[in-house]
């Protein structure tokens, strides 16, 4: 959520933005934080993008690209007369170079997106051949992804990694000028980068923030252009000020109650089914968000690719929920533990009223407050009843919060879940190699009912 | 000099603080639950990145061992590398510690420019309504949270009068001294009320001493009698106090920087615990024990010049 003055900045010209925390590193394979994230793709081009609606690939440093019949081998053609900020050549080496070192750095914190990639050659400066494990569906939406970035292997070799990470040569549109820690980042434009033209902005000056309160009082006296992550409570109050536009984007971002399999009686369906009904969830978005957001109706967020707004869901009903636990025969109360993050007041919001509502189906909830670091240990381990927890997608297709949240494998149990359907698995493998597009949105129709019925 | 004999003991005494002090934050930091690795790279990493962040920065060792290459390197003044930011801690630490000091100097500065007068104020008219006017003021300055007191302040000069900027450090030291006001002032009303009602309660005890009498009895005008005498001999216990406050104001930054967006050690210090970046936590530690000592040590210098009886 962002919040600007009326009058946007002036194409040419400067913004400011007032963030809530600090940028850790510019080398794109090694973080997952948000404002890390948020900084990449403006400093590092990849060989193709995705549409500001998020919905398709398109060309970038690749002018085109071409597939074998057999879906194993992509080439990509490089524009001519690319250049890195520091005027050398970009080159389809440097492309090999980005993308591999991506796939087998040991601290990549992206590694599984690429690990389906099994070489790249550079028969000429120009020419880029992947060569798959098998046929991929997500592959250029992985590749259209900020840690596909395309860097310099010649600087990185001389820099080593960690001095680029501070001070990188880039591809993209915007090059790093200072970095600040605790006060700024400051993005210059890059002249170098192919589409410099389409540039508006000379200048981008992230500054950290760290207060709420502190961002939009900065933002009402003038002193920055725009601030991000505005609290939902405060809104409907910016929304009144003539001086400011409050944009409410879409994101892909959706807060989860996990299960834990591992726990009985969460291991019966029907026990999950009656949380899932004695949950007035349309009261508790609203009453969290303020009426900003909206109750979702799967793990693939609303407007994603292969989002069903037709999707079947089950309602609020507490007597179905209380019939559906005698059923199960579990003895009132039931006794659960709600893992959620201290501190965060959305958080907490929810589990008190998921607290009230669950208490007149005789569950008793316990809330368990732990700070973020000490609650994805907790998670991760399984060692929870319910757990609340979010997550935001990093690239266009569903397929990488599938692979996390409903898959089973052996490392990420669905969500740290421990939930397992070999009829979802093998749908998922499915996906992966169906080319056909509409063919493929009918097996995520197909894998989001199944997984909706299974209550996870 | 030899009353300033004290200054060369000082250092060795400092190396068993500090080793104390680096001990116990190790142990807390290290306590509190939450893997740095994990936090780094968040709930979708797997345990393969997570390993090879924890063997980089060492964090697969036994607790003794990392304990001892943490003494180690510190006494080669290494303090290794901070898991968050990547660069090294002491680069990264000394970035931190222009602002918070420039805080802490700015904070004592109005702090005094506040106490020395309200108290004199109130001590040479104890008892009438200024007394009780500084009194009141006194308790609401201690009662007034500095996180709620530092937003008003930002909405009353900066929002509406649009005289200080809402938050930021500044480039010059003019600019400092305008970005950082009221941050400064925030700290400075919890401080101010601790000094005036110490120095009052001095100036009122020396006021009725039997050197001040005599001083009346040889028939010398009131007003000398309070600077040259009363005032004069009044500081001690206030500068000792003021010492010891400035260690509790080194904690207090910690809040108000995070308020103000002051680019200081304590914000750092508050993101590098909440990522439980070990090696920052423990520099910054390290700094706010030396800091609070050099203070003490700058407070007994100035109680020994102050006067003359006093032995290090």
């Amino acid at each position: 959520m962002l919040g600007m003055p009326a009058a946007p900045a002036n194409a040419g010209g400067t913004i400011k933005i007032a963030r809530e925390a600090d940028s850790t590193t510019f080398d794109p394979i090694i973080s997952q934080q948000n404002q890390d994230c948020w900084i990449f793709p403006n400093i590092f081009a990849s060989l193709v993008r995705a549409t500001p609606d998020a919905t398709k690939v398109v060309p970038n440093l690749a002018e085109s690209w071409t597939v074998s019949p057999d879906g194993m081998t992509y080439t990509f053609k490089l524009r001519a007369g690319l250049k890195f900020s520091d005027g050398t050549p970009i080159k389809a080496s440097d492309v090999k170079f980005s993308i591999l070192r991506a796939r087998d750095t040991k601290e990549s914190a992206w590694a599984s997106l690429y690990s389906g990639i099994a070489d790249i050659a550079a028969p000429d400066d120009t020419t880029a051949v992947f060569k798959l494990k098998a046929p991929s569906a997500v592959f250029l939406a992985n590749i259209a992804m900020f840690a596909a970035g395309i860097i310099p292997e010649a600087a990185v070799t001389k820099m080593g990694a960690e001095a680029f990470g501070q001070m990188p040569v880039v591809s993209g549109a915007y090059k790093l000028e200072e970095c600040k820690h605790g006060e700024s980042v400051i993005l210059t434009k890059n002249p170098n980068f192919w589409n410099a033209a389409k540039v508006n902005l000379d200048r981008i000056e992230w500054l950290l923030i760290p207060n709420d309160n502190t961002r939009i009082l900065k933002l009402q006296g003038g002193e920055v252009d725009a601030a991000i992550l505005i609290p939902f409570n405060r809104v409907a109050d910016l929304q009144k000020d003539p001086k400011l536009a409050v944009h409410l984007d879409p994101s892909t971002r959706e807060d989860h109650l996990l299960a834990n399999f591992a726990h009985k009686p969460l291991d019966n369906k029907d026990v999950r089914q009656a949380i899932y009904q004695a949950l007035d969830r349309k009261a508790i978005v609203d009453a969290v968000t303020f009426g900003l957001g909206e109750v979702a109706n799967s793990f693939i967020s609303k407007g994603a690719m292969f989002y069903n707004a037709a999707q079947k869901d089950y309602g609020y009903d507490p007597a179905a929920a209380k019939a559906l636990l005698a059923k199960a025969g579990v003895a009132l109360p039931l006794k659960l533990d709600l893992l959620i993050f201290a501190g965060d007041s959305a958080h907490e919001q929810i589990a008190v009223l998921m607290k009230d509502q669950l208490g007149k189906v005789g569950i008793e909830l316990n809330v368990v407050k732990q700070e973020a670091g000490q609650a994805f240990d907790t998670t991760s381990a399984g060692n929870y009843d319910l757990a609340i927890n979010y997550w935001t997608n990093d690239i266009i297709d569903p397929d990488e919060k599938t692979a996390f949240a409903v898959y089973g494998d052996d490392v990420t149990h669905s969500y740290y879940t421990g939930y397992k359907n070999p009829v979802v698995s093998k749908l998922v493998d499915d996906s992966r190699v169906e080319l056909d597009e509409a063919k493929r949105q009918a097996i995520y129709f197909k894998i989001q009912q199944t997984v909706k019925d299974d209550i996870h | 000099m030899e009353r300033f004999g004290f200054l060369l003991r000082r250092p060795l005494e400092l190396l068993p603080v500090l080793f104390g002090v680096s001990l116990v934050s190790f142990l807390l930091v290290r306590s509190i639950p939450g893997d740095p690795a994990r936090i780094l790279l968040g709930i979708k990493a797997t345990p393969a990145a997570i390993a090879a962040i924890r063997a980089r920065y060492g964090l697969d060792e036994p607790l003794p061992v990392q304990f001892l290459l943490f003494v180690r390197n510190a006494l080669q003044g290494e303090f290794g590398k901070s898991i968050v930011f990547k660069i090294k801690v002491l680069d990264l630490v000394s970035a931190h510690i222009a602002p918070t000091l420039f805080l802490i100097g700015y904070t004592v500065v109005l702090a005094l420019l506040f106490a020395i007068p309200a108290a004199v104020l109130a001590a040479r008219r104890a008892g009438r309504w200024q007394d009780q006017a500084v009194r009141v003021a006194s308790t609401l300055g201690l009662g007034l949270p500095p996180f709620w007191l530092g937003i008003i302040l930002v909405m009353v000069f900066s929002i509406w009068l649009g005289l200080f900027p809402v938050s930021g450090y500044g480039d010059s030291f003019a600019g400092h001294l305008h970005h950082l006001f009221l941050a400064a002032l925030t700290l400075a009303f919890a401080l101010a009320p601790v000094l005036i009602r110490n120095l009052r309660a001095s100036l009122l005890s020396e006021q009725s001493a039997d050197y001040v009498v005599a001083a009346r009895a040889k028939g010398l005008d009131e007003r000398r009698i309070f600077a040259a005498h009363v005032f004069r001999n009044s500081p001690i216990p206030t500068v000792n106090l003021l010492g010891v406050t400035i260690g509790f104001l080194i904690g207090a930054t910690v809040i108000v920087e995070n308020v103000f967006a002051i680019p200081g050690l304590g914000q750092l210090m508050v993101n590098s615990i909440v990522n439980r970046d070990y090696m920052v936590v423990q520099a910054v530690t390290l700094i706010f024990a030396v800091g609070t000592i050099c203070v003490t040590l700058l407070a007994d210098i100035a109680t020994i010049a102050l006067d003359p009886r006093v032995k290090g």
